[in-house]
């Protein structure tokens, strides 16, 4: 192997045109492995020698070399790192992917090992950015990324990742944390249908096993639809039969909770929650379960507006079975500050007058609304009409397809009738 | 770590601003294993609650380390004010709000945020009520009744001076009925597809 000098002379020296930093990558493989990592404590030096914005290709090999060797490298080395996951240019390093993906996964245990979460942020987000061909690729950091957020409780910071649309997938694995984690975000904000919305991509997405994150997104997904609907709807028909056939075994407690929810009696729904509440605290569910059984009372309000145009403070006391009409009064209002309910408080007779909802539809914003929607809906369709021709010409799936007689149309309807049922 | 932007935005009183700026300077500094000690905490906890942001609140002070709570009175007293908002306790608020020497930094923000609180409250009365007695509405802005009457009265409502009931005016719904007419055209063309 040539010296460290020469191979930093040439990273210094081969970092400018795309040909130039092709034949740095070759000559950085040959120099890559063990030798180079069994210098990893020598290798810190020469990074002050390199600039992480111009020499990132080679600035990323000698990095890794030091994350991976698993030398002590100082508490200065993570200041290195996130220097460079924030500077890295992006059409280097994505030359190396592996490399920089093993950076940020050593830099996250790091951070997490010093139990400050909060440190890992901005780089991870910054590295999100630069590996990504497109803000619609699911990498390994965004899980990464993620959790450190849910440590270090910037759950907001979260979102930075999460309000992309996900299209390209490499590993299921990274999917499933991502839905997993990103679910546990949209809690922690307590907006339930984003949260519900990723949960269920968890339990629905494709697998031949039982994963133990799906089941864990299982049972949250559970909480999260009563919480926001009231009912946990059945699995659609995509679901995998994995799922389908093991999931509720795996979640006994929480599917007797949703029948128990829909039994609608606040005092049977407390005692299972108290009788249960071991289960729920061991799978850090107790918080989620309390949000369930306080969502009682909204839910039996809400049933009222539908069948009375008025009643009396009194009345939806005693059929939502709180102590006094004046605890009914706040919930009502607290349900009119929160959007949920369209009603009226008249304290002169001590009545609630419950109306429909204003939105007339005609306003220049839902007119915005909805063109925005259509125009996002025909974009995601064509989309996906072009992966379903992609896939019907793909011989792998065509021989398949030749042997059970599947035709493509048939796995495509389930695409289109579902994006206009959301309109 | 510079603090030159937070307090620019504290003395232009651009107080919507400062919640998202805190964040990032926080983060970026946290990434350069920075201390914090001469961060602004309370500060930056009021501008989640100026913004009504109650889960980044929570979050927030539930990440500080123990010693961090226990040596800023300062701080302590700005979470008193997030407690009440997060239980809903209305009347709370404003307790919380007025029982405090606040430093020279927080005084104009923390009148600022009661401002705006007040204007949110009686929005929510003006919305969820169509009666009232002047009690509550005194309870729920913080106000001697004779306040609470006299602000509700400037806005239109009308006072039963027998029952002491405040009858709620709600305001016209005001739309902006102006449409594009490219944008209804697109819908319609849709529409048009769809049946066709």
């Amino acid at each position: 192997m040539e010296s460290l000098e020469a191979l930093v002379a040439h990273i210094q020296g081969l970092s400018g045109s795309p040909e130039e930093v092709a034949h740095l990558h070759s000559l950085l493989k040959q120099a890559d492995g063990d030798s180079l990592r069994s210098h990893a404590a020598a290798l810190v030096p020469f990074l002050t020698h390199l600039s992480p914005e111009a020499h990132s290709l080679g600035y990323l090999y000698l990095l890794e070399a030091c994350a991976t060797s698993g030398a002590n490298l100082g508490a200065d080395f993570l200041v290195t790192v996130a220097d460079f996951l924030t500077a890295c240019s992006a059409d280097q390093i994505r030359l190396a992917p592996d490399k920089f993906l093993n950076v940020c996964r050593v830099f996250k245990d790091q951070v997490m090992l010093l139990n400050t979460p909060i440190r890992g942020i901005a780089p991870l987000r910054a590295a999100v950015r630069k590996i990504q061909a497109s803000p619609e690729q699911l990498t390994p950091v965004h899980a990464e990324y993620l959790l450190l957020c849910l440590l270090a409780k910037q759950y907001k910071a979260g979102l930075s990742v999460l309000e992309d649309d996900i299209f390209e997938v490499d590993q299921p694995k990274d999917l499933f944390l991502y839905c997993y984690y990103g679910g546990m975000i949209y809690i922690g904000l307590k907006k339930f249908p984003k949260a519900s919305e990723l949960l269920h991509n968890a339990v629905t997405a494709p697998m031949s096993s039982l994963n133990a994150i799906a089941v864990e997104a299982y049972k949250k997904y559970i909480l999260v639809s009563l919480i926001q609907n009231g009912q946990v709807p059945s699995f659609p028909k995509y679901t995998s039969a994995t799922a389908q056939r093991n999931m509720k075994n795996h979640a006994q407690i929480y599917v007797e909770l949703s029948t128990c929810y829909g039994n609608g009696r606040y005092t049977d729904l407390e005692t299972f929650v108290e009788s249960n509440a071991a289960v729920f605290q061991s799978d850090n569910n107790l918080g989620l379960a309390k949000q369930v059984l306080s969502s009682m009372y909204k839910r039996n309000i809400q049933r009222l507006t539908q069948t009375y145009l008025t009643l009396s403070l009194e009345d939806i006391a005693r059929s939502v079975q709180l102590d006094t009409p004046r605890d009914a009064e706040m919930h009502v209002l607290r349900m009119i500050e929160d959007g949920e309910i369209h009603a009226t408080i008249n304290q002169k007779d001590g009545m609630v007058s419950f109306h429909e909802d204003p939105e007339q539809y005609k306003s220049v914003e839902m007119v915005e609304h909805i063109d925005t929607s259509i125009q996002r809906l025909t974009a995601l369709s064509k989309k996906l009409a072009s992966i379903d021709e992609n896939m019907a010409c793909d011989p792998a799936y065509l021989l398949k397809g030749g042997i059970t007689g599947d035709s493509t149309t048939t796995t495509s309807t389930p695409f289109h009738t579902s994006i206009f049922e959301m309109i | 770590m510079d603090l030159s932007a937070v307090q620019t935005a504290l003395a232009d009183k651009s107080y919507s601003a400062l919640a998202p700026l805190c964040d990032d300077i926080l983060l970026q500094a946290a990434s350069r294993g920075a201390t914090t000690d001469e961060w602004p905490y309370a500060v930056h906890l009021l501008a989640h609650l100026y913004l009504n942001d109650l889960n980044s609140a929570r979050f927030f002070w539930k990440s500080l380390p123990q010693e961090v709570k226990d040596a800023r009175p300062e701080l302590a007293a700005v979470w008193r004010i997030g407690q009440c908002l997060w239980n809903r306790d209305y009347a709370g608020v404003y307790t919380a709000a007025q029982g405090f020497e606040w430093g020279t930094d927080l005084a104009d923000f923390i009148t600022s945020f009661l401002e705006s609180y007040r204007k949110r409250i009686f929005q929510l009365l003006t919305s969820a009520y169509s009666t009232i007695i002047v009690a509550d509405v005194a309870h729920f802005m913080g106000m001697s009744e004779e306040d609470a009457t006299n602000y509700a009265v400037q806005n239109g409502w009308s006072l039963d001076a027998a029952t002491n009931m405040l009858t709620v005016k709600k305001p016209k719904a005001q739309t902006n009925q102006k449409l594009d007419a490219s944008k209804l055209q697109r819908l319609t063309e849709c529409v048009f597809h769809l049946e066709h």
